[in-house]
This record gives structure tokens, C-alpha cells and sequence, in this order.
């Protein structure tokens, strides 16, 4: 995926029919972290933990649902992809750029969750089973890149 | 205005001061605590950090790499509602962050 134009309404990127498809397909995963994951304190003891970690839970509850209706109408947006001469162009509107950035990386970190948060190289844990996880986390934070590389103007792949 | 015949309960220039054990919701005793995971990517982190906190790239970069190098950084000390919020704003981006007490 390449950035072709940028201005304070949207951000144009290229991708071919098999980046679209990966990207959709990633994507389709959201939301994939456990809600299990979200603590609000290592110290369970700490004053007001219980409710703390209620309000927590419901804001993330919340979150979700109110991500999972716009990716929809975001996805279903006309003039969200266009294409010609083999290649596909992706508008993606100012306002949705860093909220397009979280989900993306929901999927990454939740694919990691889902492989057993391995701390060391997560080649150390590759195997036909986990291998669809490992794959959506690396397609997942490519994307991520591509989208840091144009609101940041650097390129994180190095 | 009426004066009154008895006497007043402090002496002029003392404050009486109720101790408490614990630190009140409002005092800065809470530590929002990023903690390392091989997950999240540098870039992504330091942007984060700078989109929540609204903190200059160098900064930012600074806590992003104690976090990378030293597994965790403390990124701010704040009261008990201060702190829930960041820690809800660095969670909504999927960063491993929590709210522990200053000791």
C-alpha cells in the first residue's frame, strides 16, 4: 500500500486487489482482543478496584460496539475504494485515519492475545494451528505502518 | 450583626486537621504506567504517547524507549480520576497500561 496524496480532508493510498483483500480480511477480524485483557491496575487491592475496572469494561464494551457500526458504514461507504487499470485506490477521510489506526492494531495485539502473548519471537510459537494469527498480526501492523508513514510523514518500516 | 457570648471553639490562627490513612481521590497519588509488550510497534507507541498525552516526539520517544529498554515507564503521577483516564485513553489505542499507587 503506498500513499498517493494527503490533505486535510482525506489521505489517498494504492493498493492492489490482493493487498484489498488482505485488508479487508483483516479488518473482518475486529474486534479480536479479549476483554479479559483490559485491567485497569495490577494491584487489585488498590481503592475503588472493583469500580475502576467496571467502568473499564463498560467504556471498552461501548467502544467496541460503537467501532464495530462504524467500520460497517465505513467499509459500505461509497467511493471508499475505487478502482482502475488493475490498481485500487483507498480514501480514507482525516477524521477516520487514527480511529482506522486502533482497530488495526485491536486485530494486531488481539492476534498476539490469541497466540499466547509470547514475549520472545513469535517464530518461537509459528505452527499450522497458530499460523492464521501470526499471519493477521503481521498483515495488521503492515497496515498500521502504511497508515503511521501518513500521518507522521516517516516511514516506520525503516 | 448578632456578637455572641461564647467563646470560640479554635484559637485564633490554629486549623484543626483531620488525618486520613489513605490518599484522597484528588491528591496526585495514582502512577499511569506503560508496560513493555512485543506487540506494539515503536513508532505506534511514540505516537500515542504524543496523540494522549500531547507531548513533543522527544518526549514521547523518551518514554516509548524506557518502556522498550526497561519494561515499563512511568508516565505521569495524577489524582484517581486523572489516572483512570489516561489509563482508559492508552487502553482504547491497546497499549499495556495501568494505574498503580504511589507508596
Amino acid at each position: 500500500m503506498k500513499l498517493l496524496s494527503r490533505d486535510a480532508e482525506k489521505t489517498v493510498f494504492q493498493m492492489g486487489k490482493r493487498e484489498k483483500r488482505q485488508f479487508l480480511q483483516v479488518l473482518g477480524l475486529y474486534p479480536r482482543i479479549p476483554t479479559a485483557h483490559y485491567t485497569i491496575s495490577r494491584d487489585r487491592s488498590l481503592p475503588g478496584f472493583e469500580e475502576s475496572q467496571r467502568l473499564l469494561d463498560e467504556a471498552i464494551a461501548e467502544l467496541r460496539a460503537e467501532n464495530q457500526r462504524r467500520l460497517k458504514e465505513f467499509l459500505a461507504e461509497p467511493g471508499r475504494f475505487s478502482e482502475g487499470a488493475g490498481l485500487i485506490a483507498l480514501a480514507i477521510p482525516a477524521a477516520s485515519l487514527e480511529w482506522l489506526l486502533q482497530i488495526l492494531n485491536d486485530v494486531r495485539v488481539g492476534s498476539w492475545v490469541a497466540v499466547g502473548s509470547p514475549m520472545g519471537s513469535i517464530l518461537g510459537v509459528l505452527s499450522a494451528k497458530t499460523a492464521p494469527d501470526i499471519w493477521a498480526m503481521e498483515v495488521a501492523g503492515y497496515f498500521e505502518a502504511c497508515l503511521l508513514e501518513a500521518i507522521t510523514g516517516e516511514n516506520p518500516h525503516g | 450583626m448578632a456578637a455572641t457570648s461564647e467563646p470560640p471553639a479554635l484559637l485564633p490562627g490554629t486549623v484543626e486537621v483531620e488525618e486520613t490513612s489513605s490518599k484522597s481521590s484528588l491528591e496526585p497519588g495514582y502512577l499511569v504506567i506503560c508496560w513493555n509488550d512485543p506487540v506494539n510497534l515503536m513508532p505506534y507507541v511514540t505516537h500515542v504517547f504524543q496523540k494522549v498525552f500531547g507531548w513533543g516526539r522527544q518526549k514521547a520517544e523518551f518514554h516509548m524507549l524506557q518502556v522498550h529498554e526497561r519494561g515499563s515507564s512511568l508516565l505521569t503521577r495524577e489524582s484517581l480520576e486523572k489516572a483512570e483516564h489516561y489509563v482508559h485513553q492508552l487502553q482504547q489505542y491497546h497499549l499495556h497500561a495501568t494505574m498503580e499507587r504511589d507508596e
